[in-house]
């Protein structure tokens, strides 16, 4: 697989205009009492709008990382910078307000409504009411929360996903640039946990937030981040995008953390509506470009029912196959050979085609696009 | 659940939808808590017991004069204010005191502090009253900061132990966003502590309402002395009553406390 990944587009490339949101410059951490560092002289650099997923095995210094971004966690040394400036020894009561922080479970307080635990960095900051209210609505909605039904409520009428909404709101509330996060997710539910991640994902198309995201769990990396950092006792082993972190682990202890298998496992961490799929044409617009592009018959609500044409000629052999654009190339490739057809046509939720993908593109290398493109 | 029906005191035109929501919650509050209505229930029952038997007896001018309501008013209101003082400098000094040694830097001096405070609560009340009085005054000053030293150890240990229970990451949240240590403290730490240092409270002010009995040996008043005039003047009908008294002022007052509990726990859920 080593030379088809470098075919593969990473998402964001290099050197493309984004300047560096989040710098740590030989970052340390000795706790008191311990001679060895938690986290020793470590060079990170996060672009701005970037997803950064902090890896590892617990006690790898991960989390003292992200504490150390808006120093809840002193550094023992080191720089760090924000939006390249120095905030190595700005007050960190007035840093943290300007730096979104979700915990898991949402950490809301119970004694607060939802409403107030918006509010919270808001009102530290001196909004008004008026302002704080419209704000706290605002949120309510993008984290697809009516306001009027959960305003007023109180964080234990709802349930943890619900939770975790609202911390994620309450994050937001000020509209940070930065934001830390620290497994937000891991106490929820597989389910629940897989719908937050797509609504959060859905959430960052539209704010666009610097996030660094500390997780135990690589499928949420994979997932979720623009890069993966993977960490060991204090040592950042490799910083690199999902693919790369998992088609070529950069040592023995990230190839040991990624597991076996990982090539296959990678297809039930692509998202197909990640992936830039070919292109597919329903039969009344297709009449005159029908030589590289798959043609279907669609039904009168737009589903597609046949094969009309297809670039490899046999459009009568092949069976049609679908699968939702909503999952994962794993589940177009069980479609596939369950259905023993060598392509796929990937719909949306009405069940229109989007697009096609073909079995050659698994091992001629998959292309994603970039995010919100 | 035939609550008696709620008195709808009001304008008659409500509408119906309304008053059958002002019943239901009735209903609710009446399911939730009926049993806060068995106590006071028993003390009106006792009380009521009590009157009928003294105003069946033959009393003598004596009893009379001590039974007269301005003598056992004023002995109550006394009593009450022994209690009511000590509780409040329990607080003052207490739940500072608390919040101090809850904070990281005092943990050391955390468990000698609460074990000064078992062994103030140890001390027997009256022999520590006594013996303060002979070496201060005898008197209300005296007997008030008494109690109040007995009476510290529950709200002391109650802030300490409510401020502890309060989860780690909700202060860690409360950092992360901004708050300072001290704005942590009191919009977080402390409300949430609040139901357990005011149960200490509870416990604190019954037990003030206990032992103001014993205020009235250094002159200091209170339900006490009714018991004494009882003694020193051999009348039993006297004594029944001082006893029932303050048997039902002090269930009366741990009510109390325990309604303001409740609403207390409500409120901060």
């Amino acid at each position: 697989m080593s030379d088809t990944a470098d075919q593969t587009v990473v998402e964001t490339p290099q050197g493309a205009g984004k300047s560096d949101m989040i710098v740590l410059e030989g970052v340390e951490k000795i706790y008191p009492g311990s001679t060895a560092p938690a986290v020793s002289q470590l060079d990170m650099a996060i672009p701005q709008g970037e997803i950064v997923m902090l890896i590892g095995p617990s006690g790898c210094g991960k989390t003292t990382t992200l504490k150390m971004i808006n120093r809840l966690i002193e550094p023992t040394s080191g720089r760090i910078l924000l939006d390249g400036k120095d905030v190595t020894h700005v007050n960190g009561d007035s840093l943290r307000r300007e730096i979104g922080y979700v915990i898991q479970q949402g950490g809301l307080f119970p004694h607060f409504s939802i409403a107030d635990n918006i509010g919270v960095v808001p009102k530290m900051l001196g909004w008004d009411k008026q302002r704080i209210r419209e704000r706290a609505d605002e949120l309510l909605h993008l984290v697809g929360l009516e306001p009027s039904v959960f305003r007023d409520r109180y964080p234990r009428q709802l349930s943890g996903g619900q939770q975790q909404r609202i911390g994620v709101a309450r994050a937001l509330a000020a509209d940070p640039p930065v934001m830390l996060m620290d497994e937000p997710f891991g106490a929820i539910d597989p389910i629940t946990r897989d719908r937050l991640q797509d609504e959060f994902l859905e959430i960052q198309r539209t704010v666009g937030k610097t996030i660094a995201f500390v997780t135990h769990d690589l499928q949420e990396a994979v997932k979720l981040g623009d890069k993966i950092a993977v960490f060991a006792t204090g040592r950042l082993e490799q910083y690199a995008d999902p693919e790369t972190i998992l088609t070529r682990p950069a040592n023995d202890f990230v190839s040991d953390f990624v597991g076996g298998g990982a090539a296959v496992r990678r297809l039930s961490l692509l998202d197909l509506a990640r992936l830039e799929l070919q292109p597919i044409e329903t039969d009344e617009k297709a009449a005159g470009s029908r030589n590289g592009t798959a043609v279907v018959e669609i039904d009168g609500s737009g589903k597609p029912v046949s094969w009309r044409h297809l670039p490899s000629g046999d459009a009568a052999g092949t069976p049609l196959v679908t699968v939702p654009i909503s999952g994962t190339v794993y589940d177009a490739v069980d479609v596939m050979l369950d259905g023993g057809a060598s392509l796929v046509a990937v719909v949306d939720e009405e069940g229109r085609a989007q697009g096609v993908l073909h079995w050659n593109d698994l091992v001629g290398g998959l292309r994603t696009r970039a995010r919100g493109a | 659940m035939s609550a008696p029906a709620a008195p709808v005191v009001g304008p008659t035109d409500v509408e119906p939808q309304e008053e059958a929501k002002t019943q239901s919650t009735f209903a609710r509050l009446w399911f939730q808590h009926y049993d806060l209505v068995i106590l006071p229930a028993i003390i009106v029952l006792v009380l009521g017991f009590l009157f009928v038997y003294v105003s069946t007896r033959q009393l003598d001018t004596i009893e009379l004069r001590v039974l007269a309501p301005d003598n056992v008013l004023g002995l109550l209101r006394q009593h009450l204010l022994l209690a009511a003082l000590s509780t409040i400098l329990v607080l003052i000094i207490a739940v500072p005191v608390g919040i101090l040694l809850s904070r990281r830097a005092a943990r050391r001096v955390q468990g000698p502090v609460l074990a000064i405070g078992g062994f103030a609560q140890a001390l027997p009340p009256f022999g520590v009253l006594l013996l303060m009085a002979f070496a201060f005054n005898f008197g209300v000053t005296t007997a008030v900061i008494g109690l109040t030293l007995a009476a510290l150890l529950p709200v002391l240990r109650n802030t300490v132990i409510g401020l502890q229970q309060v989860d780690q990451s909700l202060i860690e949240a409360a950092r992360g966003m901004g708050m300072s240590s001290r704005q942590t403290l009191f919009r977080v730490e402390l409300p949430l502590a609040v139901p357990v240092i005011v149960a200490g409270l509870r416990v604190a002010l019954v037990l003030n309402v206990g032992t103001a009995t014993l205020a009235s040996y250094i002159g200091a008043g209170g339900l006490g002395e009714l018991v004494q005039q009882a003694l020193r003047l051999n009348r039993i009908n006297v004594l029944l009553v001082a006893g029932g008294i303050i048997a039902a002022v002090a269930l009366l007052i741990d009510w109390l406390a325990g309604v303001a509990e409740r609403v207390v726990v409500a409120r901060s859920g």
